[in-house]
């Protein structure tokens, strides 16, 4: 691959590639240095993909399974409960408007693991739930109830943000107001 | 089709409305047209979706990142023997020569690093240029060998005598095709650094043998591999080959 291509192509992939890394991993550190590895890859296999339509879920789908692999042998994690508390979706709908992108990837990082990447390759990048499904090698059923439930606890946890939020304001005021008297 | 049903497909119907043509929806889709309840669901799902998006979207990408990745890209590609077409052309002028029946030339082919080295070196270079930072920083090499004996699964064992003596800067780890690949800088008497990269010999992309050190030029670096019990080690140092052989002694 030409210099020039490579540039370009980091110049449209990097910053959504980072945006999911962030939201699978534990920092922005570590969210980077996958960002990273994933172009390496890409500039000493890429030339591997025939299909250069595919270029786009070759960075995304390479990105999760270095995630993966990483988490396998950094600390054995337990086996990953699903959130069974409760699917239903929730009555009230949280105002993501009124909160911040931090505190929404905060959310997306809480959900989950199983969930997570499929929750974000479906904002950050709208990808179909064909495609998700082709990228995290996984049935179209599983992608569509990892969606449903996924999303249902992004609710709960951005509800709970918005909650502490509002929390926090209330106390500051009274805050205020008890030092304006005092 | 129920609502809670038409409710759990319509959860991967995406909010920019590429869907709408896709059969998948169509039955769950007529059915929030017809069902107010389902059809306020829906419309709040799609804005809930919408703001989620623009929310992600907004974040920002610390400022290097790019410079890094194209920084490192420069040393991942492989080389040219590795593409394709090139290793098809140089076959076939092989086969030509053959046929043509004139000498057979043997000379040895030019050593090359594999893979997982050459993305070593865009790991070193993004740490040397600052672009990417050390998991761990000792001046003593020893206390970065035990760190990452502890931390990183690394497969350092031992220190090459040689480098023993040297003030270390910092390690790192890395994933190669999911194995840990450990890299430990040191500073070199003379000025300059020198790298030592180790990795498990049992590595499913690891082709090193149990023969002698293997030296590699590759661009500016100069490198040397081999194996120690069940490690595989690679020195590498920007510079010749000269230099880099004092360190092996």
């Amino acid at each position: 691959m030409r210099e020039a291509d490579f540039q370009q192509l980091v110049d449209r992939q990097y910053a959504s590639l980072f945006r999911f890394a962030l939201s699978l991993s534990k920092s922005g550190a570590e969210a980077a240095d996958l960002t990273q590895q994933t172009f390496f890859l890409w500039a000493a296999k890429g030339h591997q993909l025939r299909d250069r339509t595919k270029t786009k879920s070759w960075l995304f789908t390479t990105l999760y399974r270095e995630f993966l692999s990483r988490r396998r042998h950094e600390v054995r994690f337990p086996h990953v409960e699903l959130d069974n508390a409760n699917d239903d979706d929730i009555a009230v709908s949280p105002n993501v408007n009124a909160l911040d992108s931090t505190a929404v990837v905060e959310a997306l990082r809480e959900l989950d693991e199983p969930f997570r990447a499929v929750v974000t390759l479906f904002y950050l990048e709208q990808f179909s739930y064909q495609e998700i499904a082709n990228m995290l090698d996984v049935p179209i059923g599983t992608v569509m109830s990892r969606l449903s439930r996924g999303k249902a606890q992004l609710r709960r946890r951005l509800l709970s943000k918005e909650e502490t939020a509002a929390r926090k304001i209330v106390s500051i005021a009274q805050e205020k107001g008890t030092g304006s008297h005092g | 089709m129920d609502n809670r049903e038409a409710q759990f497909v319509l959860s991967a119907y995406r909010p920019g409305g590429q869907d709408a043509a896709d059969p998948q929806f169509s039955e769950a889709l007529a059915q929030a047209r017809r069902d107010p309840a389902l059809e306020r669901w829906f419309t709040d799902s799609i804005a809930f979706d919408k703001a989620v998006t623009e929310r992600l979207c907004a974040i920002g990408v610390p400022a290097g990142l790019r410079e890094s990745i194209l920084a490192g890209g420069k040393v991942s590609h492989p080389s040219r023997w590795t593409k394709p077409f090139v290793k098809w052309a140089i076959a076939a002028a092989l086969v030509l020569t053959a046929i043509a029946g004139s000498l057979v030339l043997r000379g040895p082919a030019k050593p090359r690093l594999a893979a997982w080295q050459t993305n070593a070196l865009s790991q070193v270079s993004a740490l040397v240029e600052g672009h990417a930072k050390f998991d761990a920083q000792s001046r003593k090499a020893s206390e970065l060998v035990a760190w990452l004996r502890e931390n990183r699964a690394s497969a350092v064992q031992n220190l090459p005598p040689s480098l023993e003596r040297l003030e270390s800067l910092g390690c790192k780890t890395f994933f190669w095709e999911g194995q840990p690949v450990s890299v430990i800088c040191f500073q070199r008497g003379e000025g300059g650094l020198i790298h030592l990269v180790a990795t498990n010999a049992s590595a499913p992309f690891n082709r090193t043998g149990k023969s002698k050190p293997k030296f590699v030029q590759q661009g500016n670096w100069a490198t040397v591999t081999w194996r120690d019990g069940a490690t595989v080690y690679m020195l590498a140092l920007e510079g010749s080959r000269d230099q880099l052989r004092s360190y092996l002694l």
